[in-house]
């Protein structure tokens, strides 16, 4: 399930600045909101890929770990776990969370800005039932895995492709395990599916408030 | 155990005539030779899991078959995919190395803790050799095989009701591992001088 049909195409992403929201969609080659970003993706345009430099990549993963790490902190918070579920998905919260500290930490050392937390909306329903977020989580984690898969390859420096691989290991653990506690094939391939900037716009994008 | 029953299609589309470029600053690790070295050790390792869970799925049974025989079939995946790419490249496979598991496969308790030592094993191994990797469609397919791997260990760990950090989770991220740590690992269980003399490749 893509997370605009759970989300029903409601903005989930609030940037804290103007500046952090052009960077996102500077990824996508992209400088747009709204609806312009969205079919600019469904009509099949193509950005041309540069050579990003590894902060930005860096930035760009930060952003979606931002959403994860937030997703979780709310979805916990509702209460909706218990026993197994709930001893499995804290952990998780955990690592997302330890995600966003390293991959900050990652962009200062190499001299960048990381980009500030951005705020997130959710539509109500989201938590509304252990089901509800479970299969909400698993939408993101299947996302996460194929982000990194899609910028393995792109980094540069070899300290940094292998952080970033780690990292996406981690979240396949996580899509795994939220496929077993929702009914659905923890195996979906062999291998990891990877997705460029674009094709994680064009699911994340819908969502971004302008 | 014949190899070429494996090859039932290319899951990795590395173009014939690859050309790989002088190796990229970071691509010095030390150890792991060409990618085609590469590949072989990682062709090792996926036929000790293959194998290890043919003769092991027998014991079990329900979901927990349903998803042994998946985490099988991708092992196969993968010996497919990295044969079919070291062919690409010119290279040779190694052959698939006599196995014994000695006690290991004799209960669902032993087969999965095995099962579950050796993905973890795995996937770190895949760790280590990623920053020696200089192709870079090698690179991807290999960090999707990892991937994969960590999906295993994951399911694993849970079909056991392990604890879930340190037991389905290893943590926010993993840690890599050497090459010579997963050759010893997996020493005791080859039988034969068959593997170590199949290629230079892999140095047992």
């Amino acid at each position: 399930m893509a997370a605009g049909q759970l989300f029903d195409g409601e903005p989930v992403i609030e940037f804290s600045s103007d500046r952090d929201r052009r960077t996102f969609l500077k990824w996508a080659g992209i400088i747009g909101v709204g609806s312009t970003l969205t079919v600019l993706l469904r009509s099949g345009y193509v950005a041309a890929q540069t050579e990003d430099d590894d902060i930005d990549i860096l930035n760009y993963v930060l952003t979606l770990e931002y959403l994860e790490a937030d997703f979780y902190e709310r979805g916990l918070g509702a209460d909706r776990l218990s026993g197994r579920d709930l001893a499995l998905v804290e952990p998780i919260g955990a690592h997302e969370r330890a995600h966003v500290s390293l991959i900050t930490s990652t962009v200062e050392k190499l001299g960048g800005t990381p980009v500030e937390q951005p705020s997130f909306n959710y539509p109500s329903g989201t938590f509304g039932s252990r089901d509800k977020f479970l299969q909400a989580a698993y939408t993101f984690e299947a996302l996460g895995v194929t982000a990194y898969h899609g910028q393995v390859t792109n980094f540069q420096n070899g300290e940094l492709l292998a952080a970033a691989a780690t990292i996406a290991g981690t979240e396949s653990r996580h899509a795994a395990i939220l496929a077993d506690l929702t009914g659905q094939n923890p195996f979906p391939r062999p291998l990891e599916k990877q997705a460029s900037r674009n094709q994680v716009l064009q699911t994340a994008g819908k969502f971004i408030r302008g | 155990m014949d190899r070429r029953s494996f090859v039932k299609g290319t899951l990795v589309a590395v173009p014939g005539a690859v050309v790989l470029q002088s190796a990229p600053a970071w691509a010095q690790s030390p150890g792991y030779g060409s990618d085609i070295d590469i590949l072989n050790y990682a062709l090792v390792a996926e036929y000790f899991l293959s194998e290890f869970y043919r003769r092991g799925k027998v014991q079990m049974s329900g979901k927990g078959a349903r998803y042994i025989q998946s985490i099988g079939d991708d092992e196969d995946g993968h010996i497919a995919a990295i044969t079919q790419t070291i062919q690409n490249l010119g290279g040779s496979p190694v052959q698939a190395p006599g196995l014994d598991y000695g006690k290991a496969l004799t209960s669902q308790s032993t087969f999965l803790e095995f099962a579950l030592r050796f993905e973890n094993l795995f996937a770190r191994a895949y760790l280590g050799a990623a920053p020696a990797i200089q192709n870079k469609e090698i690179l991807q397919a290999a960090a999707g095989i990892y991937g994969v791997e960590e999906r295993h260990a994951a399911i694993v760990a849970q079909l056991l009701g392990r604890e879930p950090e340190g037991g389905v989770y290893v943590g926010a991220v993993n840690e890599p591992t050497d090459k010579a740590t997963v050759l010893k690992a997996i020493e005791p269980y080859l039988k034969g001088a068959k593997a170590a003399t199949s290629g230079a490749a892999v140095t047992l």
